[in-house]
């Protein structure tokens, strides 16, 4: 179009509109192609042998037959790969176990064959002889004085501990007890805090095993080209802390990894870690010297991939008549299971709750981490939020009831404020608390409901109403956890001003394409549809730690807004020394150089970038950008303002509680996050919402059973996922708090909606029915049991164990 | 190896051949066999709706039938429906209400949400979630597919 | 590894009644059950495998005399749209409703669900309470013989029924429902359906004048098959549907039956559910 023709370009903003997911139609249309899709020629088939024992030592591995069979390429024990390295957290698990199983998900033997069906019969053909161990089935027990251990120390011949180099890590040099971390925070005068409190409450409350269940099932694929470079096909979320790994792992240089990644079937923190199956399918390609690809079945989903951690709490709370809280003091017992993975250090959030969610001057928290026999726990959206939030909601609740005071009113008197540094050092640059609390009081009409079913308690027939609130603090501006919380951007404009975006932060289904480009086009004056992401090579995208801590629209976008910023500069520049303007006066809108105040087209953005690439100059508009938030490293005692802004959320839930059945039917969510600013808000709301019904599941319906280190449902029939006709109405507002530092004023949300349902839900049924339960879940026969007095209510000497 | 069998069936609108295992379920057929990937793999059990498909007009888990039973059946995968002109409207509802995240329960819903409003084009939201209680999706919280499926009814009320 | 040496889909009664006399026949009709029985193994392949999804004049809800006649491979989703089974057996479309997912219930047959055996078999309490009869065919001497035996005899175990090897489960009959009948069905669950029972209730009977008679009484998970409950049904039967004969019933309900503990529910809670929803069902029997 000539410009002549172009008449006035009023500003448009993309901020707080409702923007279509860019990859929908394609997902919408079935020709998304997830892991499970691809297909690489020459592929082989993997499957993993795991143990049939909870606990023992393996006596001898027979793989004999399974390799004698037509169409098996590769059988892999522990004694072919006697160079494999300990992955996890700690450092305590070998991904083939030879000597010892400590759970029934370990990994004995992995076959690579033409077909599934075929690994499938290989595995039948493998026989295994153990000698069964003493069982850890509880974290109690695995602190009791002469429990078994499940990382022992090894013996030399002489009978003494193994003589071995320092750092050798606990896979190869065991631990000495069942101890795998411990966590010790304190801030404030706790003894005296608690001398100078009114009233004082002290519950123990026990959290249970959940787990993420993508829809999409767990999968890689893994190749070396004929150089011996590594291509993986992984569902990874941090690819590039991943590359790093492999490459210890294999003894290689990290640039012969490389890292792509296909649409994943969900995310929620699941793929935060390395697991046995992906350096096991590396091994069997190596060993294969052909593409080899490992897909879950649901049931191994269930039984071989992380949980949440499940935690045993006692937790004392005090305040003062009028309503100040005086000190919190924290005990926990977290199950690692056999192995450590993320779930062992979900108390640097939880602390973070407990010391700086509400004003409080004195906090003092312990953790203890403890090796059992059971699954493994991994990170998973809220990273133990859920679990403290269930404790401190449940008391703000109970302190207030006991002073008298009401507890909305309470919980504003110690909410946290803007301008406020915690105990624990976390600054609040913005904070829209006070008002969330206030929002979603006023719009789920709290006050008045909350009286009515407490009158409303003993009147006749079995079904009891409830309403009840919580709130929750998450990190909403990346986590400092390692040394860069940064992500980079590279920014390119073609001859046609479409935008190519290459970022590191990786796409979980979460929407980061769409509200990336949303932050471009904001500052390029370009539709949404101009931009295509790249995302998904760490050959090709820049550097980004991965998608976690609800940082991806923060960090990747401030990285994405200071390439664009970039590109708007050389363009504006450009254009102003062609058309012999001030570019101080220039804008981009509408695909058009305008004159800022007028909205008068200056020239066609494409043909600028025609003009500037076909001149004399030859030049392309190409930009990079690292963004780096200014947050800092916490210090030894965990203290230290580790994110750049901070998200704020009430949730008032409402309940139906059936007394004759003991089912809680969860009918009304009212939520008000302090999300900083709407980027996108068809993609926030999607968000909140399925995080929310997550919640739901987390206190009312999920639950893996887990009973003496075996897990009995794993399966969707019996482990009950919240379906369709069980969701609750959802009213969900926001609180514009324009964090400074945020990308457009927004912040981090992805982990928000998740965290506060099952403590909101447990006052809930608590104004329903006058019983407090302690336990999740929240099951038909818990509850029952619990409003019949026969719950028993969890009982652990937290004081004596510490 | 196991007993194999000669079917020939309608997949989306084409005569289709084929020799397969007489255990072999329609699911692992129409992506291993066929090669038409848009059909999932979510439990295996008929829990999940991942792997919904449409057969002689009604949608069914093709991971709980046999392959050998689609012998003169009419079947229609999310490919078949992604290519019916009919089926637009209802991915535009999709994708337009925000019904899609990580995308993997997507086709089995489509499959059953026009399904939905085949059989009851009247449905309101009580309907429509009920309709389709048998997807799970851990997305989205179901609401805004929900939606999209009521904003497709009655083309858009 | 399956040993199936033999595949067929027969057309007609007659044809799939002669495989079953040769014996080793596992049988196919919806799959619902089947294909996850015996992908985990629990459920062995025998020799043939018969589709019987094609044969002729196993389908359809009819009127035959004085009764519903549902041939077994009519759908959970036909009965549940069916008009006759609206209007003469309104419990079992009920039950239907409960049953499973849409696309299930697209697939699953009722001669599945019943030859299937779960002691939690959505469709069997509300049929049980209806009187109703399993029609039998087999074809031992070269001609087809047929019987029939109440539904409540039929089970003997969790997955086990007294069908013979060499037999078809063809139909049920539910006879029509005498003026005054009554019927109700509770499958206890936190979502409408796609539930495995943990425990459900039927109660049906004729009621005149406040006073109930021709009582039945059937549960369904807490036993290995699904039960009638005797004493629970004589608590009832002839007497004047009030609060202690509620109350009395109920109490005989939970003391009859015997479930177990499982991951879905304890024994004790299960006792519990029985006593306090017979005890509903049976105040909206009263009340209604």
């Amino acid at each position: 179009m000539n410009v002549a023709e172009k008449p006035v370009i009023a500003p448009e903003s993309l901020i707080g509109q409702r923007i279509q997911k860019k990859d929908a139609p394609e997902k919408a249309a079935g020709k998304t192609r997830y892991i499970q899709d691809m297909i690489v020629p020459g592929v082989l088939h993997a499957k993993i042998l795991r143990s049939s024992r909870v606990h023992a030592k393996i006596k001898s591995i027979d793989t004999s037959a399974a390799k004698a069979l037509p169409g098996v390429h590769v059988v892999l024990t522990a004694a072919d790969v006697p160079d494999q390295q300990p992955i996890g957290v700690a450092r305590d698990h070998l991904p083939l176990k030879g000597e010892r199983v400590r759970s029934l998900r370990d990994e004995i033997a992995a076959v690579a064959a033409d077909s599934e069906e075929i690994a499938e019969a290989a595995l039948r053909l493998i026989r295994v002889e153990y000698e069964d161990l003493p069982i850890v089935a509880t974290p109690e027990d695995a602190i009791k004085p002469g429990a078994p251990l499940i990382h022992p120390v090894p013996l030399a011949a002489d009978g003494q501990p193994k003589a071995l180099p320092p750092k050798t890590p606990i896979a190869f040099a065991g631990k000495p007890d069942n101890i795998a971390m411990r966590f010790d925070y304190t801030h404030g005068d706790v003894a005296q805090a608690e001398a100078e409190s009114d009233v004082v409450v002290e519950d123990t409350f026990q959290l249970h095993y959940v787990t993420h269940c993508c829809m999409g099932v767990s999968g890689v694929i893994a190749e070396f080209d004929a150089s011996g470079n590594l291509l993986m096909y992984s569902n990874t979320q941090v690819p590039f802390l991943h590359k790093r790994e492999f490459a210890e792992y294999l003894n290689i240089d990290p640039s012969r990894v490389r890292i792509i990644q296909p649409p994943i079937g969900g995310g929620f923190g699941s793929k935060l870690d390395i697991y046995p199956f992906e350096v096991i399918c590396i091994f069997l390609a190596r060993a294969a010297k052909r593409p080899v690809k490992m897909v879950f079945t649901r049931e191994e989903e269930f039984l071989a991939s992380p949980t949440r951690q499940p935690v045993l709490l006692t937790l004392r709370s005090g305040c003062k008549k009028d309503g100040t809280l005086t000190f919190r003091q924290v005990h926990t017992l977290h199950d690692n299971g056999a192995y450590t993975s993320w779930g062992a250090t979900t108390p640097f959030v939880m602390m973070q709750t407990f010391s700086s969610l509400y004003r409080v001057p004195a906090c003092d928290y312990h953790t203890t981490v403890v090796y059992t026999n059971n699954p493994y726990a991994g990170s998973f959206r809220g990273y133990g939020n859920l679990q403290a939030t269930f404790a401190i909601e449940q008391h703000m609740d109970m302190l207030a009831e006991k002073i008298g005071m009401d507890p909305l009113n309470f919980r504003i008197k110690n909410a946290q404020d803007a301008g406020e540094v915690t105990g624990q050092g976390m600054s609040f640059k913005s904070c829209g608390f006070k008002e969330c609390l206030t929002t979603a009081a006023e719009r789920s009409d709290y006050r008045k409901k909350h009286a009515d079913n407490l009158a409303n308690r003993d009147a006749p027939g079995p079904v009891k109403r409830g309403i009840g609130m919580a709130s929750m603090l998450h990190v909403g501006g990346g986590a400092k956890i390692y040394p860069s919380d940064g992500c980079g951007t590279i920014l390119k404009l073609d001859d046609f001003a479409n935008v190519t975006l290459i970022t590191g932060a990786s796409e979980i289904g979460q929407g980061s394409e769409t509200v990336l480009s949303q932050l471009v086009c904001e500052e390029l004056g370009l539709p949404i549809s101009a931009v295509t992401v790249v995302n998904n090579d760490t050959a090709i995208t820049p550097w980004d730690v991965g998608v976690h801590a609800s940082r991806t629209t923060f960090i990747a976008g401030n990285s994405a807004i200071g390439a664009a910023r970039k590109a708007k500069a050389k363009i504006l520049a450009a254009a102003a020394k062609k058309h012999g303007c001030d570019e101080a006066m220039l804008d981009l809108r509408g695909g058009f150089v305008v004159v800022a105040e007028t909205g008068e087209p200056v020239v066609e953005l494409a043909r600028l970038m025609r003009n500037l690439h076909f001149s004399d100059k030859a030049e392309l508009v190409m930009t990079t950008f690292y963004y780096e938030p200014p947050s800092v490293h916490q210090d030894k005692g965990f203290k230290g303002d580790v994110s750049a802004a901070y998200a704020w959320a009430t949730q008032v839930v409402e309940v139906e509680v059936d007394t004759d059945t003991g089912i809680v039917k969860m009918t009304k969510v009212t939520g008000t996050h302090d999300v900083g600013r709407v980027l996108n808000r068809l993609g926030l709301e999607g968000q909140i919402e399925g995080g929310v019904v997550m919640g739901q599941g987390y206190a009312l319906t999920e639950n893996l059973i887990v009973e003496n280190g075996v897990t009995r449902n794993p399966n969707f029939r019996d482990y009950k996922l919240v379906t369709a006709p069980e969701i609750p109405e959802m009213d969900i507002t926001f609180v514009e708090s324009m964090d400074g530092e945020g990308p457009q004023g927004a912040k981090g949300v992805g982990e928000a909606p998740s965290i506060c349902i099952a403590a909101a839900a447990a006052n809930a049924i608590y104004n329903a029915t006058g019983v407090r339960i302690f336990g999740l879940p929240f099951t038909p026969e818990a509850v029952y049991r619990a409003l019949r007095g026969k719950a028993e209510k969890p009982n652990w000497q937290a004081w004596k164990s510490a | 190896m196991s007993l194999k069998h000669d079917i020939e069936f309608t997949l989306n609108g084409v005569t289709k051949r084929l020799t397969v295992d007489v255990t072999m379920n329609a699911l692992d057929m129409l992506r291993d066999v066929v090669g038409l990937t848009g059909t999932k793999y979510g439990c295996g059990e008929g829990e999940c709706g991942a792997c919904t498909v449409r057969v002689d007009g009604e949608t069914r888990n093709s991971c709980l039938m046999f392959a050998v039973d689609l012998d003169g059946r009419d079947i229609v995968t999310i490919e078949g429906l992604a290519a019916d002109p009919k089926a637009d409207a209802l991915r535009d509802a999709f994708v337009e209400h925000g019904a899609v995240q990580c995308g993997f329960c997507t086709p089995g819903m489509v499959m059953q949400a026009a399904h939905i409003l085949d059989t009851n084009p009247d449905a309101d939201a009580n309907a429509i979630k009920r309709g389709l209680e048998g997807n799970l999706c851990r997305c989205t919280g179901y609401k805004k597919i929900v939606d999209a499926v009521e904003s497709a009814c009655c083309g858009g009320r | 590894m399956t040993a199936i040496e033999r595949y067929a889909a027969p057309q007609s009664l007659d044809e799939a009644l002669g495989i079953l006399q040769q014996g080793e026949v596992t049988i196919l009709a919806g799959g619902t059950d089947l294909m996850p029985q015996t992908k985990a193994g629990r459920v062995a392949f025998k020799p043939t495998l018969m589709n019987i999804g094609r044969v002729a004049g196993l389908k359809g809800v009819t009127l035959d005399g004085q009764h519903l006649r549902i041939g077994a491979l009519t759908t959970i989703s036909e009965l549940l749209r069916d008009p006759l089974v609206a209007q003469h057996a309104p419990v079992l479309a009920e039950a239907c409703d409960h049953f499973a997912s849409d696309q299930i219930r697209n697939a699953g047959t009722l001669g599945g669900n019943i030859n299937n055996a779960s002691p939690a078999g959505d469709t069997l309490v509300p049929l049980i309470v209806l009187d109703t009869e399993v029609e039998l065919a087999s074809k031992p001497n070269g001609s087809v013989a047929t019987r029939r035996m109440p539904l409540a005899e039929f089970f003997t175990g969790p997955g086990r029924t007294k069908r013979n090897a060499n037999e078809l489960l063809t139909a049920v009959r539910i006879p029509l429902p005498k003026p005054g009948h009554v019927a109700r069905f509770y499958k206890f669950g936190t979502r409408p359906a796609l539930d495995i029972s943990t425990i459900s209730i039927g109660i049906a009977g004729v009621m005149r004048d406040g006073t109930l008679t021709n009582t039945r009484v059937a549960f369904g998970a807490v036993a290995p098959t699904p039960v009638r409950a005797p004493r629970t049904e004589a608590a009832l039967e002839g007497r004047r549907l009030d609060a202690g004969a509620i109350e009395a019933a109920a109490d005989a309900a939970r003391d009859e039956v015997n479930p177990i503990d499982d991951i879905r529910a304890s024994a004790w809670y299960r006792k519990e559910l029985i006593h306090n929803m017979t005890k509903r069902m049976l105040d909206h029997v009263a009340q209604a």
